[in-house]
C-alpha cells in the first residue's frame, strides 16, 4: 500500500495526515493488507446478504410522528435564526 | 421490588480502576437494581462519547433502547463505562479518557473494547453491565476480568441508540459476575423494536432453557494459544465431560479467514459510520466556520480522532474504493456466508462450539504498547468467528494462571441463547470462580 | 424516507427533524413502506423490469447538507430498469428508476459560512434516468410536463407546482456531453438546455472541442457555469446498507394496479364516446376524478347528458371541491333523476350547485324563482321578444342584458343566460301550441 494511495485515501476520508502519520500508516496498512491477501484464495459463496441473519421486508407505516421535540435536538447545535451553522461552501 | 442501594464506593473504585467516563453523583438510590452501560449507548442523563474526544459534549436527546428497557424494569443507570474509541480495540487502551485497569492486576488490561463494563461487573457488588460486541468486545474483557459475558444473536437486541462501529456486526449484551443476571436481564433488553429494523426478524426467545449436551472444539482454535490457556482449557474440558457433556474435536477450515473478512467488513462499515463526525451538530463544534467545508471537516477530524480510529478509517475507506471493493469488501461478504454455513454444519450434530476465549491471559500495558496493529487484530482470532457469523456466544471463567483469569467461549446457533443461559448457571455451580480482591 | 418526520407543513427551519434525519450518533433508519410502494408504482408505470429483490446502499461524500455524510440510495439494485415512456408516438427509454433520501438545504451567508435547514433531510425521492432519446430542449420540457402529469395522477400526488422537480440535464451537440446539475423546474430545464445547445454549438463552430464536464445553472442570469473543479475526488465507496436489509419486491409490484393515465383516458374518450380532442383533454386535465365521474354519469344517463353536465356546471364548480365518495353518489343520482325526468334541469342545477358550493338549496330555489319572475316580467312587458327569439335566439341577449343591469351582479351571468334560454324556449313552444 504505497504512500500515494494512502494520501489519496486520507484525502477522500477527510483526514489531514502529518508526515510521520503518513509513514506510519503506510507501513501498518501494507502489513495488514498483505495479511488480508488470503481473502483472494478464500472460498466463495452463492449466498448473499449484508447481515449475518436474514433481515428482509421490514417496513414502516407512512404515519407522520415525532417522538422527540425538534428544539431539544437543536439545543446543542450552533444555530442562527433557527438555521444550523456550517462552514463555508465556496 | 425496590430497595435502597448504596453507591458510595463508586467514586473511589472508579478513580482506582478508570471504570467510568461519566457516573452518578448519588451516594445511594432507591431502585430494583443498579446497572451501567457502555459509553457507546446513548443516554439522556450522561454525556455519551464512545471513548472519543470528537464526541465531547454530546448529550443525546434519547436513551438507547436497551437502556430504556433496563430503566423501565426498575434499573438505575449508575454510569457509562469506559471503552476503546468507537469500539476499536482489544485492550481498551484506545480510550481518550484513561485506560481501565484489571482488578486482578492493575498493571494489566481489562480487555476491550467493553473494558470498563467488565471491570464494573467484576468489582461492583450486585452490578450488571451492558456491553457491546463487534468482534469480541464482550467476550474478551469478560475473559480477562474473570466474569460472565453473553453476546446474543445479531438482531436479538435493538441497536437503536448504539453509536455504530459495524452495523452488521454490533450486538448489545450483558456482563456480570453472576450467571443469574444473564438469565434475568437478557430477556429485558431483547425483543423487537420498530426503531431498529434488524431487531424485527427475531423469533421469540425460548422461555424454557434447554441444556448443552455436546460441544465441538475446532482444532484451528487451539492452534496458537499460550500454554497456560491451553492447560486451563483442557481442565475445563475434563470438567465438562464429568458433567455428562460430550466433547469432540472437529475441523473448521474456514475459521482462518475470519480475521481478514471481519476486519474488512467492520472497517468498511466503520469508515462510513464515522464520516458524520465533522465538527457540526454534536460533539466538538468549535472550529473556524470561515474555512471551506472540506478543510473544516478535515481539521476537526484530524485533531479529535485517535490513532486507531484514523487507521481503521483509512483501511475501511480503501477496502470499499472503486477498483478494490470487489477484492476486499464484496469478497469478505461472501466469506462471512461461508463461515456461517460451516457453523450451521457443526450445529447439526453438536449443541455448541467451544473454544478458549482469548489466546492468552490479559497482557501488561507495556507489552500492549509494543504490539503492532496487525498483532492486536490477530489476538481476536477466537472471538471474531462467532461475531462475524452473528451467532450467540458466552464467555465463562474456566481457569486461572498466575492469578489471572482464563476464559472459554460457548457458541450456539442463531437464536439459541437459552442453551447459553442454562450453561452459564450449570458452569457456575460446577466451577470454582474466583473474585478479585478489592480493598477499599 | 427513513424516519417519520412530516414532509410538509413546516413553519420554520429545522422543525421537522429527528435523530434519524439529523444523523445523530445512535440513530437508525427504517424504510417507509408507502415510499417503496409508490416508487414501484412509478417503475411499473414506466414499464420497467423490476428485480425480485432490492436493497439500499450508502453513497459516502462530505457536505454540510448531508447529515450522515453518506446518502442512503440505491446503487446496484434500482427498483426498475429498462423501461419506456411514450411521448406521443415517440418512445423515450428509461434507464432506471430508484429511491433515495434527500439531503437538507443550504443557504450561503455573507461572511462565507453556511446556514442549513434539515427539514428536507430524509424526504423520499424517486430518481428517473432516461437514455439520451430526447431531441430538443422544448421536447425535454414537454416530456417532463407530460410525465409529471401522469406520475401525479398515478400516485395521487397533489398539485405542487413544478418546483418539486429537480433535474440533472445532460446534453451533447457533438460527441461529448456536459451535465448541468440540480436544475429546478421545467422552465429552467428548457432554458438551461437551450443555453447549453447554443454554447456547445458555438464552441464547435469555432473549431474547439467539447470536454465532458459538470456545470450548474444560474437561474438569475439564465446561463450555465462550470462547476468548481473538484479538488476533492469523490470516491463514493458504495457499500450495502445493513440496517435496512433486503426487500422482496416482485410480489409487491405484482399486486400494484395501475390507474389509467390521463392521456390514455383522453384518447379513449375520443374513440369510445366521440368527444372532440379539446373537450376530452380538458376533462382529464381538470381532474381525473372528474373524468371518472363522467363515465359513471354515462352509465346512468347517456353520453350527451353526461357531457353537458360535466362540461357545464360540474366543471364550473369543480375547483376547490373534490367530491367525497358520498358526494359523488349524490351527484350521480341527481343526474339520474334528471335523465329519468323526476326533476327538472333547474332543480338539478340547484341541487348540484348547492352540493358543490355549500349554498342552501332553499335560498337558491327562492333566488332562482326570483330570477325567473324577473325574466317573466320582462318578457311580459316586451312580448315581441318571443317572436324575435324564434327567428334568432340572439334576441335573448336583450333580456339578459336588462336583467343583469337590473339585478346588479346578484346573479351570475351563466345563471341568467341559462334561465333566460329556458324560459324563452318554453314560451316559444307554448306560443306554437
Amino acid at each position: 500500500m504505497d504512500r500515494e494511495i494512502v494520501e489519496r485515501v486520507a484525502h477522500i476520508a477527510h483526514l489531514d495526515l502529518t508526515e510521520e502519520e503518513l509513514e506510519r500508516y503506510s507501513k501498518d496498512l501494507s502489513e495488514i493488507l498483505e495479511y488480508f491477501q488470503m481473502l483472494d484464495i478464500a472460498p466463495e459463496s452463492e449466498e448473499f446478504g449484508f447481515d449475518p441473519v436474514e433481515v428482509a421486508d421490514v417496513l414502516r407505516d407512512d404515519i407522520p410522528d415525532m417522538e422527540i421535540p425538534a428544539d431539544a435536538l437543536l439545543s446543542q447545535m450552533k444555530t442562527y435564526n433557527d438555521f444550523v451553522r456550517g462552514p463555508r461552501i465556496s | 421490588m425496590t430497595s435502597e442501594i448504596s453507591l458510595k464506593d463508586l467514586k473511589e473504585l472508579d478513580s482506582r480502576y478508570n471504570i467510568f467516563t461519566s457516573m452518578t453523583a448519588e451516594e445511594s438510590v432507591d431502585a430494583e437494581f443498579v446497572f451501567s452501560a457502555k459509553d457507546n449507548l446513548t443516554s439522556k442523563d450522561f454525556e455519551t462519547r464512545a471513548g472519543s474526544r470528537i464526541l465531547e459534549g454530546y448529550t443525546p436527546g434519547f436513551d438507547a433502547t436497551p437502556i430504556r428497557r433496563m430503566r423501565d424494569a426498575g434499573g438505575f443507570l449508575a454510569g457509562k463505562t469506559n471503552m476503546d474509541e468507537f469500539g476499536f480495540g482489544t485492550f481498551s487502551a484506545n480510550s481518550a479518557y484513561g485506560i481501565p485497569r484489571n482488578p486482578f492486576d492493575t498493571n494489566r488490561s481489562c480487555g476491550g473494547s467493553s473494558g470498563g463494563a467488565a471491570c464494573a461487573a467484576a468489582i461492583l457488588e450486585n452490578h450488571v453491565a451492558l456491553g457491546v460486541s463487534t468482534g469480541g468486545s464482550i467476550s474478551c474483557p469478560a475473559s480477562f476480568c474473570g466474569v460472565f459475558g453473553i453476546t446474543p444473536t445479531y438482531g436479538r437486541v435493538s441497536r437503536y441508540g448504539l453509536i455504530d462501529y459495524g452495523n452488521s456486526l454490533d450486538k448489545v449484551g450483558i456482563l456480570s459476575a453472576k450467571a443469574a443476571d444473564l438469565t434475568k436481564y437478557l430477556p429485558i433488553i431483547s425483543g423487537k423494536d420498530h426503531r431498529d429494523p434488524t431487531s424485527c426478524v427475531q423469533p421469540d426467545m425460548r422461555r424454557s432453557l434447554r441444556r448443552i449436551r455436546s460441544v465441538a472444539v475446532p482444532k484451528e482454535a487451539i492452534d496458537g494459544i499460550s500454554e497456560d490457556v491451553m492447560k486451563s482449557f483442557e481442565s475445563a474440558l475434563e470438567l465438562l465431560r464429568s458433567m455428562s457433556i460430550d466433547v469432540e474435536y472437529v475441523g473448521m477450515p474456514s475459521l482462518k479467514y475470519s480475521i481478514p473478512a471481519y476486519y474488512v467488513i467492520a472497517t468498511s462499515e466503520a469508515s462510513t459510520n464515522l464520516a458524520r463526525y465533522c465538527g457540526m451538530r454534536y460533539g466538538q463544534q468549535e472550529g473556524d466556520l470561515t474555512l471551506k467545508f472540506d478543510d473544516y471537516f478535515s481539521s476537526i477530524r484530524s485533531k479529535y480522532f485517535g490513532d486507531e480510529a484514523k487507521r481503521r478509517i483509512l483501511l475501511g475507506t480503501f477496502t470499499r474504493m472503486v477498483g478494490y471493493a470487489d477484492r476486499y469488501y464484496n469478497k469478505a461478504l461472501q466469506v462471512r456466508q461461508v463461515i456461517i454455513a460451516e457453523y450451521k454444519g457443526i450445529f447439526k450434530t453438536h449443541d455448541a462450539v467451544l473454544t478458549p476465549t482469548m489466546p492468552f491471559v490479559s497482557p501488561r500495558f507495556d507489552d500492549i504498547s509494543k504490539m503492532s496493529a496487525l498483532q492486536s487484530y490477530k489476538a481476536d482470532f477466537l472471538t471474531v468467528p462467532p461475531n462475524i457469523s452473528g451467532t450467540p456466544h458466552l464467555s465463562v471463567p474456566c481457569g486461572y494462571s498466575e492469578g489471572m483469569p482464563v476464559g472459554m467461549q460457548f457458541i450456539t446457533d442463531h437464536w439459541n441463547e437459552d442453551l447459553l443461559l442454562s450453561m452459564a448457571t450449570e458452569w457456575e455451580n460446577a466451577f470454582d470462580i474466583r473474585h478479585p480482591e478489592v480493598k477499599l | 424516507m427513513f424516519c417519520s418526520c412530516p414532509t410538509t407543513g413546516a413553519d420554520a427551519p429545522n422543525t421537522h427533524v429527528c435523530p434519524t434525519c439529523l444523523g445523530m450518533p445512535g440513530s437508525r433508519p427504517s424504510l417507509n413502506g408507502k415510499a417503496l410502494e409508490l416508487g414501484l408504482t412509478i417503475a411499473k408505470m414506466l414499464k420497467c423490469e423490476i428485480p425480485k429483490t432490492t436493497w439500499f446502499s450508502r453513497k459516502t461524500y462530505f457536505y454540510p447538507d448531508l447529515c450522515k455524510h453518506f446518502q442512503i440510495t440505491q446503487y446496484d439494485t434500482p427498483i426498475g430498469e429498462k423501461g419506456v415512456y411514450h411521448l406521443g408516438k415517440k418512445p423515450i427509454r428509461i434507464t432506471r428508476v430508484h429511491l433515495e433520501e434527500d439531503p437538507g438545504k443550504i443557504k450561503r451567508v455573507g461572511d462565507g459560512s453556511s446556514l442549513v435547514d434539515y427539514n428536507r433531510s430524509g424526504v423520499p425521492l424517486v430518481e428517473i434516468v432516461t437514455e439520451p432519446d430526447i431531441s430538443s430542449p422544448a421536447e425535454a420540457r414537454q416530456f417532463l410536463s407530460e410525465l409529471l402529469t401522469e406520475i401525479r395522477y398515478t400516485i395521487d400526488l397533489p398539485e405542487d407546482g413544478e418546483r418539486s422537480v429537480r433535474c440533472d440535464c445532460n446534453i451533447s451537440v457533438g460527441t461529448e456531453r456536459c451535465e448541468v446539475k440540480n436544475v429546478t423546474g421545467l422552465k429552467n430545464v428548457e432554458r438551461c438546455l437551450t443555453f447549453e445547445a447554443v454554447r456547445q454549438t458555438k464552441l464547435l463552430k469555432a473549431g474547439r472541442t467539447i470536454e465532458r464536464e459538470t456545470r450548474h445553472f444560474d437561474e438569475e442570469r439564465k446561463v450555465t457555469m462550470p462547476a468548481r473543479k473538484k479538488e476533492y475526488e469523490a470516491d463514493y465507496g458504495y457499500i450495502g446498507e445493513p440496517d435496512l436489509g433486503i426487500f422482496h419486491i416482485a410480489r409487491i409490484a405484482e399486486n400494484i394496479k395501475l390507474r389509467e393515465s390521463p392521456l390514455n383516458m383522453a384518447s379513449r374518450f375520443q374513440s369510445e364516446y366521440g368527444l372532440d380532442e379539446r373537450t376530452a383533454k380538458q376533462i382529464v386535465t381538470t381532474s381525473m376524478k372528474l373524468a371518472e365521474l363522467f363515465e359513471e354519469l354515462i352509465k346512468v344517463s347517456d353520453v350527451q347528458t353526461a357531457k353537458t353536465w360535466i362540461t357545464g356546471n360540474i366543471s364550473a364548480y369543480w375547483k376547490g371541491f373534490e367530491p367525497s365518495d358520498e358526494e359523488k353518489k349524490d351527484l350521480i343520482s341527481m343526474i339520474s333523476d334528471f335523465h329519468t325526468g323526476r326533476i327538472t334541469d333547474t332543480e338539478c342545477n340547484i341541487r348540484i350547485r348547492s352540493l358543490m358550493t355549500g349554498e342552501g338549496q332553499k335560498e337558491m330555489t327562492d333566488s332562482a324563482a326570483d330570477l325567473d319572475r324577473l325574466i317573466d316580467a320582462f318578457i311580459d312587458e316586451n312580448p315581441s321578444v318571443v317572436a324575435d327569439y324564434r327567428k334568432n335566439d340572439r334576441a335573448a341577449n336583450r333580456i339578459i342584458g336588462s336583467v343583469m343591469k337590473q339585478t346588479g351582479g346578484r346573479y351570475s351571468s351563466a345563471d341568467i343566460v341559462d334561465a333566460t334560454r329556458r324560459l324563452m324556449d318554453a314560451r316559444s313552444q307554448r306560443s306554437d301550441a
